[in-house]
């Protein structure tokens, strides 16, 4: 995390509390239980106060800010009191947005330049609730979604792909397309081994070389559908040359890493490479 | 497994697979015998208990938390309902330059007086048509042939815009028009107002012209549809075919003629059972040859997007749509509340308001039952009248014997003016039905194809629905 914005970072980060209602089992910052809301309040005030006016995007995230409650939307008022032109991205689990007053709230303090990244985990209830380790997670979130959308608030949904999850991704995308056709757009995301991730590999792990056929076809039926779609955190190397086009440099610049092979690689510039806090490397890396 | 309970849900068995159907639309092809297990609880395969889930087939809550998501997209479903009628439709003129074999609208002679409409009901429908409280208002311009009649679509416009100056409405304009003297003026006042053009075309000259009765008739069609896209640019221009007996020899002959004259797709509509077309013979003979005239229309229609051309077919695309999307679909021949006064209205020439353009075609051999009023009569006694009552008791087709219990009748429609003129009983009888007997058999032809070839076909059906 850094100490200052930057104007072009994708890494701007306002971490609003370390802990979480929410127990994912591929967590890469596994949740805390300190009480550590005020002291990040202010850290965070300090960081938005000090931040140049022409940065153009903010993170707001944790464990899960919306934990934070009221201080959570005092938060978002604060940058745009501050930063008016700042895009606002919020990494939240969605639960707390199945209170639709909470979310009217969020809607004024944000305006226009909100936005919310949802993790969906699958379209089978007990899957979802099993990966974010707590029962009725998913119909919370859910609704959460609807009540975002009801109040205009763009929405991303973040699939992280795992060993419980990937072969139901076409699933998923259907689901999507029939009950969440009015998000701005879906990430599907390779996972992080470090936190929770590395402890629960033998569950949880899985390679993308082993997941690539569910994952396109995935992608494909939201891209037939244009929905605006995109992969995250999957080197190049690992997917078929028509899917290259979804794929984005998506880890945050702080924690990229690339191999000596990448060096040789005609396509390094485009490719977001690997986590430099991952414990391993995938499987089939090869320069293209 | 764990406890369940069911929601509404129905199925169909097709090439050997039931293809289980919800309220929505949504549909999951699975094995033969699936419902039998759901029913006695004896599912082993796990993935397809998770997809009848989470695709509300079955729950295991007895009240199910995310119902209200199921509501939601019900509503949308059922969107065209929000605005009501948006699709006005005026009947300018009997009064026509072609002598089509199959004529729907009981044409007159090109130079026969009394048959066009006043100057005066044109205002008044004008006026009418403003009560409906739709944003986006179509005034459809028929015939006979409405270009015969250019002073009153002239003036129709202008009523309209001058009206629209306070009531901000999204105005289109339609001209459906045999193309055989589009002059420049007419094409003009196109150009002036962004009226889009509809033409009839049925296929190649050998065809057309049989049907069209006039020996040129193809030349002349196809020379208009030319000036017409050179005035207007193509995408102003659109025509419709007509399925004469003739044709049903010849799909993909008449596919080749819309694809080569630069059609992006083409609608394979039936023959109407109204006007002269009343006197064709056999009408369940002919509904069965244009049933394998359409399959093998369409089938064709998949080769040729195979090669990479974008041409699509608008029925199926209709029914794909509800099929395969969670957006609502407004076309008023497959809606149930049925499209009929709900989506579209006819003011026809003789200074009434009919509740379809079949219902206006029944006029012309007398039979009124459709007539809803005058123009100049209150919008509530012609919109809610009497006769508007009496079909809304059975213009949804969730309601109706043989409809409602039928596991594809989220892609039908209901049809309460057809069912009076075919079957002498607006309520109809589906077994005998021939629109039911049509419906189904294109609705199961899509479903078998989505579940043959579903990955050739499922990309393409998705272009066409976008
Ligand atoms: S070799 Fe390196 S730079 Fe090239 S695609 Fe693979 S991970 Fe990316
Ligand atoms: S008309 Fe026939 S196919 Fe259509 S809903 Fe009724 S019974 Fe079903």
């Amino acid at each position: 995390m850094k100490e200052r914005f930057e104007i072009d970072s994708n890494s701007n980060v306002l971490f609003v509390t370390s802990q979480c209602n929410n127990h994912c089992i591929m967590c890469c910052q596994p949740p805390q239980k300190d009480d550590d809301f005020n002291f990040c309040f202010n850290q965070n005030i300090k960081l938005i106060k000090s931040a140049p006016k022409e940065t153009k995007v903010v993170c707001i995230t944790g464990g899960e800010p919306t934990l934070a409650g009221d201080s959570f939307i005092e938060l978002v008022s604060l940058v745009r009191k501050e930063l008016p032109l700042t895009d606002i991205h919020v990494l939240s689990n969605g639960r707390a947005f199945s209170d639709n007053e909470f979310v009217h709230k969020l809607k004024v303090a944000g305006e226009d330049k909100v936005f919310i990244g949802v993790p969906l985990h699958s379209d089978f209830f007990r899957d979802h609730d099993i990966i974010s380790g707590a029962k009725g997670a998913f119909n919370e979130t859910m609704l959460g979604i609807y009540n975002l959308a009801n109040e205009g608030i763009l929405i991303e949904l973040r699939i992280v792909i795992n060993k419980l999850n990937y072969y139901r991704l076409p699933q998923l995308a259907k689901y999507i397309f029939k009950n969440l056709y009015f998000v701005s757009w879906v990430a599907f995301m390779g996972m992080e081994d470090t936190g929770w991730a590395s402890k629960n590999a033998e569950t949880i792990w899985v390679e993308p070389i082993d997941y690539a056929s569910q994952l396109c076809r995935a992608v494909k039926e939201l891209d037939d559908w244009d929905i605006p779609v995109a992969i995250y955190n999957i080197p190049l190397c690992l997917l078929p040359t028509e899917y290259h086009r979804f794929a984005t440099r998506s880890i945050s610049d702080w924690k990229t890493r690339y191999l000596d092979i990448c060096n040789d690689c005609s396509v390094r510039f485009e490719c977001c490479g690997l986590f430099g806090t991952s414990m391993r490397n995938y499987q089939g890396l090869k320069a293209i | 497994m764990r406890k369940y309970a069911l929601l509404p849900f129905n199925f169909i068995t097709i090439l050997n697979h039931e293809i289980l159907i919800n309220e929505l639309g949504d549909f999951i092809i699975t094995p033969i015998g699936t419902v039998q297990k759901i029913l006695s609880h004896s599912i082993s395969d796990e993935d397809l208990y998770k997809t009848l889930v989470s695709n509300f087939f079955v729950t295991e809550e007895i009240l199910p938390s995310l119902l209200d998501i199921y509501a939601s997209r019900l509503r949308t479903k059922k969107g065209f309902l929000d605005d009501k009628t948006s699709l006005h439709i005026f009947v300018l003129t009997l009064r026509c330059n072609q002598n089509c074999i199959y004529c729907q609208a009981s044409s007159q002679e090109e130079t026969s007086k009394h048959c066009s409409m006043s100057l005066e009901d044109m205002t008044a429908s004008v006026q009418m048509m403003f009560h409906s409280p739709s944003p986006n208002l179509t005034m459809e311009f028929q015939g006979g042939e409405p270009s015969l009649e250019i002073d009153l679509i002239r003036h129709g416009i202008e009523t309209a815009e001058e009206i629209n100056k306070e009531k901000n409405r999204k105005l289109t304009y339609v001209l459906c028009t045999n193309c055989r003297k589009l002059s420049d003026d007419m094409l003009e006042l196109c150009k002036q107002y962004n009226i889009l053009i509809s033409t009839s075309l049925d296929g190649p000259s050998y065809i057309h012209n049989k049907n069209r009765g006039r020996e040129d008739s193809y030349e002349k069609t196809i020379a208009g549809i030319n000036k017409a896209r050179a005035v207007l640019g193509n995408e102003f221009v659109s025509a419709l075919m007509t399925t004469s007996e003739l044709a049903l020899d010849y799909p993909k002959e008449i596919v080749d003629e819309y694809v080569s004259d630069g059609f992006n797709g083409i609608f394979l509509r039936a023959l109407n059972p109204y006007g002269l077309a009343a006197q064709n013979e056999d009408w369940k003979r002919y509904n069965q040859r244009f049933i394998s005239f359409y399959k093998t229309a369409v089938d064709y229609i998949i080769e040729i997007n195979k090669h990479g051309i974008f041409f699509r077919e608008e029925y199926a695309s209709i029914i794909l749509r509800k099929m395969l999307t969670p957006y609502t679909t407004g076309f008023v021949d497959l809606q149930s509340p049925a499209g009929t006064i709900n989506s579209v209205i006819v003011y026809n020439y003789d200074g009434y308001v009919y509740a379809s353009d079949e219902s206006r075609m029944l006029a012309e051999i007398h039979d009124y039952s459709f007539r809803l009023g005058k123009v100049t009569d209150k919008y509530e006694d012609v919109f809610c009248g009497s006769v508007a009552k009496r079909m809304g008791k059975i213009w949804a087709n969730e309601a109706l014997a043989g409809c409602s219990s039928c596991p594809i009748k989220v892609y039908c429609g209901a049809d309460p003016v057809r069912h009076h003129s075919t079957q002498g009983d607006m309520y109809g009888f589906r077994p005998t039905s021939l629109v039911c007997e049509k419906n189904k058999a294109i609705i199961e032809y899509l479903f078998s194809l989505i579940v043959e070839r579903g990955d050739e076909v499922l990309p393409i059906f998705r272009r066409w629905v976008k």
